[in-house]
């Protein structure tokens, strides 16, 4: 049973996205308590599968029996376990959320939106699992195409932010699929594990290379990496408040994840590509994304166009640990992820409640909830903290982490960028903070009604996670070290 | 610059993937209208696919259904088959994509009235 998780995890979304339509003909409210059951069955599960990884090593899922080389593969390997079991989490607080926030006019859609995020988390669990590029590619597009959709439902702003999302996500889409192309057609092979034994002769070969760049340029638009981060600040800041949340904390994260594969378990950590080892232009572009997008952030005054240059730096920081090429690094990166998920999520659920609740978008008119709602501001403080990283938060321990990693490595230049990502990441969140106690609530506005529970739930949880991840971080690293280290390493 | 010519003559096939990839992303780039921006992107994705196909032909091969069950299989007879899987997978997010475009590009100009991107830029201001 154990070692049918992974195809679990994958067919308890999609089934029930395929299904729905059916099921939820004639009732239409049936559509979020089963989405959310689906999601409950899946945190369940992706436990046992982390469980049933730590104690009896990896799974290799060969679909339909065909063995590796041939059928298709999932891995199910302690990285992989350890980000569905965030993955799942963070899907469910987000739907636990989408109920009250989602837009007013889906009138008979509703049904769609639930098939959409279902699909989309579906997608998701795909690319994490995901044993050979092709399938990245496919779950990547599944993905996007469902990020697409939602993001349009809005309307108005939204469908133009969404229509260039789509232009950009399909050409980085385009340009992946021929970097596997150049792959398949040098090395013979689709699959991971097959192609890592032999691409290190074929490292020289033109068609590599020319397929590695397509690659990196591919995945780093749909991970908005820097030069290429143009889609993501308008698509999330005009997206529905219930789609954001998930869109932020999960798909360019695991866009990263596809990377991470590629660079360590596909060209392994020491490939050296005519005379650039690809470590270091992974570590000079996350370099450069943590301080540019900390920069921009800066200077926004919407909140979550802010936050959205927040998620475009952290990536840069968490691509910085993942390049040092020495455990502590990898360790660190991979820890900050899983922190910046969290985070990212959080900060979006922040922002959502401000806007449906509060009708409050800008830095400026934050000072109005400050009295209001001292639980929005408690749990504001907090996902600050982790966002800035200080002590007992699963931020600092990231960083924390990275920046020995850096060290380690006498990677001056990098610890200078994270410190400077950090300071900046400081002075944006001092801007909130300074409106908030700067300019109180005037009494003329109107009062609103009260919080419904699910905002009070989704924002708490995730706020507490900040915490706890912090509280834990020696145990998670731990595990990390044991079991999510690429092999050669 | 005599060899690079002759090697790039040498496989048409790879001359038109490039002249397809670059006169899709050339409309991409240029347009304005919005729909023109899809057809652009829609000519980058079939280049990949035929891209694709191309890297699998083969002379004087056939589909790969064996011609003999007794003899052992030679596979030289045969073309490669997984490029052509894998191009219809990719044929059909193609559509998908798409689709989702052009139901964008729909709802936008019930929205703004038109489809030319800078007069929509300049309702958005």
């Amino acid at each position: 049973m154990s070692h049918h998780f992974p195809a679990i995890l994958f067919l308890l979304p999609m089934f029930a996205a395929i299904s729905m339509p059916v099921v939820c003909l004639k009732h239409r409210q049936w559509s979020r308590p089963i989405s959310i059951a689906v999601l409950v069955a899946m945190v369940g599960v992706s436990i046992l599968n982390l469980i049933s990884v730590i104690h009896h090593g990896e799974v290799r899922y060969a679909f339909s029996g065909w063995a590796a080389p041939l059928g298709i593969e999932w891995v199910a390997d302690g990285l992989a376990s350890v980000i569905l079991v965030v993955l799942s989490l963070l899907g469910l607080l987000a739907l636990v959320f989408a109920g009250p926030a989602s837009p007013k006019d889906l009138g008979g859609r509703i049904v769609h939106y639930y098939i959409l995020i279902l699909l989309l988390i579906a997608s998701l669990v795909g690319i994490v699992f995901a044993g050979d590029l092709f399938n990245l590619f496919v779950f990547l597009e599944v993905a996007a195409i469902s990020s697409y959709a939602l993001i349009g439902v809005a309307g108005g702003r939204a469908l133009f932010a969404a229509f260039r999302y789509l232009i950009l996500g399909t050409l980085g889409a385009s340009l992946y699929l021929l970097g596997v192309s150049y792959f398949y057609a040098a090395s013979g092979t689709l699959n991971m594990a097959d192609m890592a034994e032999k691409l290190p002769q074929l490292l020289t070969s033109k068609a590599v290379v020319g397929g590695l760049l397509f690659m990196f340029i591919g995945l780093g638009i749909k991970m908005a990496l820097v030069p290429f981060h143009a889609w993501l600040p308008d698509a999330y800041t005009y997206a529905p408040e219930s789609i954001s949340p998930i869109l932020a904390s999960l798909v360019t994260k695991v866009a990263l994840i596809g990377w991470v594969r590629i660079i360590y378990w596909v060209l392994g950590a020491k490939a050296i590509v005519y005379d650039i080892p690809v470590l270091l232009l992974v570590g000079v572009l996350g370099t450069l994304a943590a301080v540019i997008g900390a920069v921009l952030a800066l200077s926004q005054r919407d909140i979550k166009m802010m936050f959205s240059y927040g998620g475009i730096s952290h990536i840069g920081i968490i691509l910085i640990g993942v390049s040092q090429g020495n455990h502590t690094g990898f360790v660190g990166g991979v820890f900050y992820l899983l922190n910046d998920a969290v985070m990212q999520a959080a900060l979006f659920f922040l922002a959502g409640v401000a806007i449906c609740q509060y009708g409050v978008r800008t830095v400026e008119d934050m000072g109005q909830i400050g009295k209001r709602a001292p639980w929005f501001m408690v749990a504001l403080v907090v996902v600050a903290l982790g966002m800035i990283g200080l002590p007992p938060t699963g931020g600092f321990f990231g960083k924390w982490y990275i920046i020995l990693g850096a060290l380690e490595a006498n990677n001056y230049i990098a610890v200078a960028a994270v410190l400077l990502s950090t300071l900046l990441t400081l002075a944006y969140f001092l801007k909130i903070f300074e409106s908030i106690f700067r300019h109180p609530a005037t009494d003329s506005e109107i009062l609103p009604g009260e919080t419904p529970l699910p905002f009070k739930l989704s924002v708490g949880i995730t706020a507490a996670a900040v915490m706890i991840l912090g509280l834990c971080s020696d145990l998670i690293v731990q595990f990390l070290l044991n079991q999510a280290l690429p092999p050669g390493m | 610059m005599a060899d690079l010519l002759s090697a790039v003559i040498q496989r048409p096939n790879f001359l038109t993937f490039v002249i397809i990839f670059l006169w899709g992303f050339y409309i991409m780039v240029t347009r304005y209208n919005l729909v023109k921006k899809l057809v652009g992107l829609y000519l980058v994705q079939t280049s990949v696919i035929y891209f694709l196909v191309s890297i699998s032909a083969k002379r004087n091969s056939t589909a790969p259904v064996l011609l003999s069950t007794t003899e052992p299989v030679q596979a030289m007879n045969y073309a490669n088959p997984l490029p052509h899987v894998l191009t219809l997978t990719a044929i059909v997010v193609g559509v998908a994509t798409l689709g989702v475009g052009l139901a964008l590009c729909a709802a936008i100009y019930r929205r703004y009235g038109s489809l030319d991107e800078e007069e929509i830029l300049k309702k958005l201001e």
